[in-house]
């Protein structure tokens, strides 16, 4: 008797079982309501307030509509709109992390699944370049800090090597303290992308490459011809969850540059904005960021949901044809 | 996989268990006694609690809580305020009992209801203690909240060898006659240049001997800002010091700075108060690359005060009478303020104490200094400082701006964008200070 | 014949070739990767008049003075911060993957009405960072009195839509319905059943999310930051923040070198044992991007 034969002959009474069904997910709403969708609501509606602490007087909270918005887009006297230019600062270091980050990922991808090449010492290679994915980002831009510091070691390498004189200054010089941010996100970050890869390519049918090859293709052909366009759902799906953990870029600009983004609040990013006036109490600003930090991530999000859920369209399909590799 | 899986599980149990235990046991073990068996403190850094635990014997049963942020970008004072306004709501033991305020924002503590009335237990200041640190401590009706446990005075000290070598004397009478006014002190730079040296080491060493000798204070009664013709004139001193290579570009608290006061340190003068030894200046006492007995005093071309660490006690505190005992210990104790000149060289606050020192021909500091009598230098100073023109915004603002222009002076911006970098952190940190239109 | 050789082995040149590259990129990326780390270790084994003096790759004498230094800190509390961290990342990790599982087999297994839109709420708050809510929800602690308390970092952890995604799937895969109908028919009740069938059945997908978990947990640094100043609750990458921001220039910097090797050692000893079931579990589909 095969499954979907017992399934005809003995129908799952799933109705008795809902309750069940209620019990298991309740533990989780409950907390997700009140301490995630709650916070969400207080959050945006603290937007629409002034509300702050000047020293050890609170002032507010006053309704006043969209004034913290305002606020926030208002150009200071040099034409600056200070959140586009944190919005920028937190894009370009995403970006300038995030290209070397795809390239080399998908080059790795290719040479390990390459069976040509036939890579050895997988095992290894992998194990070292996804290492500094589980590092704490505190300490792992403390650590560039200290290294790249004026009293620091590269400093003084560098200076003995005669590349740079004395008065030079990692932490004065926009493109060093973004190239060090971008740097470390990339470091962070690439191994984790490669093994995403690696796992879509090899979840490819080895019939396509196959056939490509009989057809005369060379290897650059049926990459473009095959592997990307096959594997093009999976890459996109890592660079949008990327750009969602871009744009929570925090920890390391912050710990680097000590909340100030230097130089010249090039390296201050939209989550260090908002964590400012999140330790200054200034909860009608802070609110007003949150708010449009929820708006970008979750139109992001939504495409996220989209590839999710066309997945999911058939899930009885799907589940049947799944062979455990997922993105 | 089963094995860490049965790891970790075991290992949360065990804390979940000592989790469990621990309040329990807070909680049932207090006796309710008059005096509370739990001493909270909060702080900005470790000096304070170096000489508590050396000088202030606790009393049996009494554990004494630290809790130490630091003052960089507010957090102290952001950290300090929360507590404070939760303070009522909070269960005896863990209510703030005393707490440490710097010059720069004493005000807004002071002249609160958060703070308490130090002749409620029954501590009276002393005619001994320094008139500037008693107004400082006291709200504007008049009644005092706390005490300071030092006077700071400050003043150039210089490196020695390097005087010889640029002036031809290390004397420091005769240092004095040549830097004596900001005129002279400039021209002294421009001397120290060709023979190799800074003058400063900080582009901002020279800040305080300038801000606090302000005649107006930073915000009006109207909540403008405004900029006190001694904040400008440092920074066009500034501004001439870096262009002419007198100084660095670090920042008053960094270790590029700090590092100058090496042996190998190429720095002739540093600004700073008694405190600056022990907090500053550990790279001049290092035993190996260190340059103890190189180092003298002097007034410098304007005298001045920095810093202060006030002891004020917080409403709701059920500690009352170890305050008043520990405010005896720092301000009156003649003991403890002796050992605490002697072997810590700090300029404590009490008239007597120091008058003694500086009268004392076979005194003088030899733990950094060549064995001047630095007291007595110190004792002159301290007859000048007066209290005026504060503002609770102080520490923000005199930070915000050292930051802010630090970028201008180290090349990565100019002075324009410094300062709406400057009006736009004031923006943020202060929403209701008005910036000038200009 | 002797065409076809040559073709051979130009082939074989160009393998050879490709291969020399493919290796040299791949140790210079294990180099860098390895390269700060390295400088770490070698620098936290310096003492700091050593240090004072310049670069050095080669390891000095004074690792353990630096260690029993780093240890003994009293501004720095080392090991309270390591224990704190510890609390909370073990149990994080143990609430998130139990109820994530516990939530995922609730709408694997059962039908009940709004199944469906339960599934498709959770997939869309899913990319929603807690950045974007920490604002209320630092407030309501505030509001709750529970800064300063456990409770807002770990218990949060029950509602992980990310591990839930990921367990739905694992369970998708590998338990099928018929052995939820035998362990009924046995007599088995719901919870036994997730207990003692389901459970063990996931144990690689648990095991997973829980190194995930604990590591995330354990590397958190912008909710605790806002909600903790008491020193005995400091975790550890506030410290390491700290060591930023506070009188830096008075650190004995092979000390400072030490803190941070000592911040990202346990995650680290964790990896070198975990590593190939960590990689696996990326490869199985990790949604952490």
């Amino acid at each position: 008797m095969n499954k979907n034969d017992q399934k005809m002959l003995r129908p799952r009474k799933s109705v008795s079982y809902a309750k069940w069904g209620y019990i298991f997910i309740l533990p989780f709403f409950l907390v997700y309501i009140v301490f995630t969708l709650t916070p969400q609501f207080l959050t945006i509606y603290n937007s629409f307030f002034e509300n702050y602490r000047s020293g050890l007087k609170q002032i507010g909270p006053n309704f006043v509509g969209l004034d913290n918005y305002k606020a926030l887009f208002t150009a200071d006297p040099s034409g600056t709109v200070r959140i586009l230019k944190y919005a920028a600062n937190t894009l370009i270091l995403w970006i300038a992390g995030a290209i070397p980050q795809f390239v080399i990922a998908m080059l790795l991808a290719i040479f390990f699944t390459s069976y040509r090449l036939n890579i050895k010492g997988q095992g290894f290679f992998k194990t070292v370049i996804y290492m500094p994915n589980l590092i704490m980002a505190a300490a792992f831009s403390m650590l560039f800090y200290t290294l790249f510091s004026r009293v620091g070691p590269i400093q003084g390498l560098l200076e003995s090597w005669g590349v740079i004189d004395q008065s030079f200054d990692f932490f004065s010089v926009r493109i060093t303290v973004r190239g060090m941010i971008a740097l470390m996100n990339f470091l962070m970050w690439f191994g984790n992308t490669t093994i995403v890869l690696m796992a879509g390519i090899m979840g490819i049918d080895q019939a396509m490459f196959e056939s490509a090859t009989i057809d005369g293709a060379n290897s650059v052909q049926v990459f473009f011809r095959v592997t990307l366009p096959l594997l093009m759902p999976i890459f996109v799906y890592c660079l949008i969850t990327a750009m969602i953990g871009g744009i929570q870029m925090f920890d390391v600009p912050q710990v680097l540059t000590n909340g100030k983004g230097v130089p010249n609040e090039y390296t201050r990013t939209l989550v260090m904005y908002l964590n400012n006036y999140l330790t200054t109490k200034n909860y009608g600003m802070g609110g007003a960021i949150s708010v449009i930090l929820f708006i970008i991530t979750g139109i992001l999000g939504g495409f996220v949901y989209k590839m999710l859920s066309a997945q999911y369209k058939d899930p009885e399909r799907q589940h049947r044809q799944r062979k455990g590799n997922v993105i | 996989m089963k094995k860490v899986f049965a790891i970790l599980l075991a290992a949360l149990m065990i804390i979940g268990l000592a989790g469990c235990s621990v309040p329990s046991k807070e909680t049932t073990a207090v006796p309710k006694a008059e005096q509370g068996k739990v001493f909270n403190i909060y702080a900005w850094n470790e000096e304070f609690k170096g000489f508590f635990e050396k000088y202030y014997k606790v009393p049996e049963g009494v554990t004494v809580n630290w809790i130490i942020n630091p003052s960089d970008n507010g957090v102290y004072q952001q950290k300090l305020d929360e507590a404070l306004l939760n303070q009522a709501s909070k269960p005896a033991d863990e209510k703030i009992d005393m707490f440490l305020a710097e010059a720069d924002y004493i005000g807004k503590y002071v002249d609160s209801e958060y703070t308490m009335d130090i002749t409620s237990f029954g501590f009276k200041n002393a005619s001994t203690m320094y008139e500037y640190t008693i107004k400082a401590a006291s709200d504007s009706k008049g009644v005092c909240k706390g005490v300071s446990f030092q006077c700071c005075p400050a003043a150039v000290i210089y490196r020695k060898s390097i005087a010889k070598d640029v002036l031809g004397t290390d004397v420091p009478a005769e240092v004095q006659a040549k830097i004596d006014s900001w005129e002279k002190f400039d021209a002294v730079a421009a001397e120290a240049k060709a023979k190799g040296y800074y003058m400063t080491a900080s582009f901002a060493e020279t800040f305080r001997a300038f801000s606090n000798n302000c005649t107006s204070p930073w915000v009006d009664a109207n909540g403008n800002l405004q900029f006190d013709p001694q904040i400008t004139a440092w920074m066009d001193q500034t501004e001439k010091y870096i262009q002419n290579g007198y100084t660095l570009t670090a920042g008053v608290w960094d270790a590029e700075k700090t590092n100058e006061m090496f042996k190998t340190g190429k720095t002739m003068c540093f600004f700073g108060p008694a405190w600056y030894y022990n907090f500053c200046m550990t790279n001049a006492q290092d035993p190996e690359n260190g340059c103890v007995g190189d180092w003298c005093l002097v007034k410098g071309p304007q005298a001045y005060f920095w810093g202060g660490t006030w002891l004020l006690a917080a409403t709701g505190s059920d500690n009352t009478a170890m305050l008043k005992d520990i405010f005896e210990t720092f301000t009156v104790n003649t003991d403890v303020l002796n050992k605490m000149v002697k072997d810590d060289s700090q300029y404590v606050n009490n008239t007597d104490v120091v008058k003694a020192f500086a009268e004392d021909p076979n005194y003088g500091n030899t733990s950094i200094l060549d064995g001047q009598n630095d007291i007595a230098i110190f004792y002159e100073l301290a007859k000048d400082i007066k209290w005026e023109n504060h503002t609770n915004y102080d520490q923000l603002l005199n930070e915000g701006l050292q930051n802010k222009l630090q970028e201008f002076y180290n090349g990565s911006v100019d002075e324009e964008t410094a300062m709406l970098n400057f009006y736009n952190y004031i923006g943020e940190v202060y929403p209701e200070i008005v910036i000038p239109a200009n | 014949m002797k065409k076809g050789m040559s073709d051979n082995t130009r082939g074989l040149i160009k393998l050879t070739i490709m291969r020399v590259i493919v290796y040299a990129i791949l140790i210079f990326l294990c180099i860098l990767c390895l390269f700060f780390f390295y400088l770490m270790v070698v620098n936290a084994s310096r003492s700091n008049a050593q240090l004072a003096t310049g670069f050095s790759l080669v390891p000095q004498e004074n690792f353990f003075k630096n260690l029993v230094n780093a240890w003994n800190d009293s501004s720095i509390n080392i090991p309270r911060g390591m224990l704190n961290s510890l609390i909370i990342a073990l149990s994080t990790a143990v609430l998130t993957t139990y109820f994530s599982a516990l939530t995922a087999y609730g709408v694997h297994a059962y039908d009940f009405k709004g199944k469906k839109f339960v599934f498709t709420f959770i997939i869309a708050v899913m990319m929603i960072p807690s950045q974007v809510s920490a604002l209320g929800f630092i407030q309501m602690m505030n509001k709750f009195r529970l800064t300063n308390s456990y409770i807002p970092l770990i218990v949060p952890g029950i509602a992980a839509p990310v591990v839930f995604f990921y367990m739905k799937q694992y369970m998708e895969s590998v338990l099928p319905l018929d052995v939820i109908d035998a362990a009924r028919v046995d007599g088995s009740g719901e919870f036994r059943t997730f207990n003692t069938i389901v459970l063990p059945m996931c144990k690689p997908a648990i095991a997973v999310q829980m190194i995930f978990s604990f590591v995330s947990s354990w590397n958190n640094y912008f909710i605790p930051a806002l909600l903790l100043d008491k020193a005995e609750m400091k975790t550890v990458p506030i410290m390491i923040a700290q060591l930023r921001s506070a009188d830096y220039s008075k650190f004995d910097m092979g000390k400072v070198y030490m803190f941070i090797l000592l911040a990202i050692l346990p995650v680290l000893i964790t990896y070198i044992f975990l590593s190939k079931s960590i990689i696996k579990g990326v490869t199985a589909g990790s949604v952490k991007g």
